[in-house]
């Protein structure tokens, strides 16, 4: 019988180390998908994403329960990426690097989704527009696309109100309309 | 704020299924009558769907194994001391809290300002002073009361043999 999260995570904080790497292999590919949006650098990424379970494995005493297992873990890894991404001193011409990089390594680029120029443009100019949003806004707007986390557990994970999280997407949205607008 | 304008700003919520079945009623007919805001809907769905398609791209499969070893090498070997310390320093310095924080200190400012008023002088408008007046040593001890009025409290020579002068002076003190 498989085990729910709160259970792997009762058996871990009595020092199971198996149920430990059980919520690793659950979690470590959507923590990573979060890290990544957030901070747009693959290795960069891998390593926040791994400092995130072991910062949850020294905290798991400290999980009551309260929250679910995934807002907790994704709270952790959103405030390391968010230092993280403040330290990053990269300018947008290693970001775009970085993203033909992780296209080039994927074969995608020949399967790229953007059919026609127009939409290229647009590819481009959104990944300039998604960098320049402050570590907040691009938050919001990562959990809520990627994952599509509900207001409640974006505020659970950001530590804020369902207003805060409607207000801040609502001007997330706004900031990448108007520098997208020409392209829509 | 117009109904088009409200209209606009809800329709992110509205998209999302964030919103009341009546209130998301109401969007839906407003979108379905009014052009405006049905360009506003087609745009907004345009840009998220080229924002999933972007964050997606960057998407690859880790592979499990070697990123649960490298977690567990954390774990074996990493110093905790320094990131509980980041951790409570992360906790003091909350933006909540220095909301809170900077016009506290600026309080606290101003009330260790005005004690220290207080304890050297009083009114820090009036105070006591001695002055020179002229090159043979007569001086005056003067009484600031504030920018416009000054007492002449005393007039005096100190050098020794000059006390003729000096008494004249004193006779002649005026009151200002």
């Amino acid at each position: 019988m498989q085990l729910n999260d709160r259970e792997l995570a009762q058996k871990c904080q009595a020092g199971d180390m198996s149920a430990f790497e059980e919520l690793v292999s659950r979690y470590h590919q959507k923590v990573y998908m979060v890290i990544l949006g957030l901070l747009r650098n693959r290795e960069d990424a891998l390593e926040v994403a791994q400092e995130t379970f072991f910062r949850a494995y020294r905290k798991i005493q400290s999980f009551q329960g309260g929250s679910s297992f995934y807002t907790w873990i994704y709270r952790i890894a959103v405030n390391l990426a968010i230092d993280a991404q403040r330290r990053q001193k990269r300018n947008p011409l290693d970001f775009r690097e970085s993203m033909d990089g992780i296209l080039e390594a994927q074969n995608e680029v020949a399967k790229d989704p953007f059919a026609d120029v127009h939409d290229k443009e647009l590819r481009e100019n959104l990944i300039k527009a998604i960098n320049d949003l402050t570590p907040e806004h691009k938050a919001v707007i990562v959990l809520r696309t990627i994952e599509g986390l509900s207001y409640k557990d974006i505020g659970e994970i950001l530590g804020c109100s369902e207003g805060t999280v409607m207000s801040r997407l609502h001007y997330a949205r706004k900031k990448l309309h108007d520098k997208l607008s020409a392209f829509l | 704020m117009s109904e088009c304008e409200s209209i606009q700003e809800s329709i992110g919520r509205w998209l999302d299924g964030e919103m009341p079945a009546s209130e998301g009623e109401s969007v839906r007919a407003h979108v379905a009558r009014c052009a405006d805001c049905g360009e506003a809907q087609r745009r907004l769905e345009k840009m998220q769907i080229a924002l999933k398609n972007v964050l997606a791209a960057e998407t690859t499969p880790i592979e499990f194994m070697p990123f649960w070893r490298a977690v567990e090498r954390r774990i074996s070997e990493k110093s905790a001391w320094y990131d509980d310390w980041l951790d409570r320093a992360r906790g003091l310095f909350t933006a909540p809290r220095l909301a809170w924080a900077v016009p506290v200190a600026i309080g606290l400012l101003l009330v260790l300002f005005s004690t220290d008023g207080l304890r050297f002088g009083g009114s820090r408008g009036s105070f006591a002073s001695v002055e020179s007046i002229d090159a043979y040593g007569r001086s005056v001890a003067l009484l600031r009361q504030n920018e416009s009025k000054t007492t002449v409290i005393w007039l005096y020579q100190d050098q020794e043999g000059d006390n003729e002068a000096a008494d004249d002076s004193a006779k002649t003190a005026p009151a200002f």
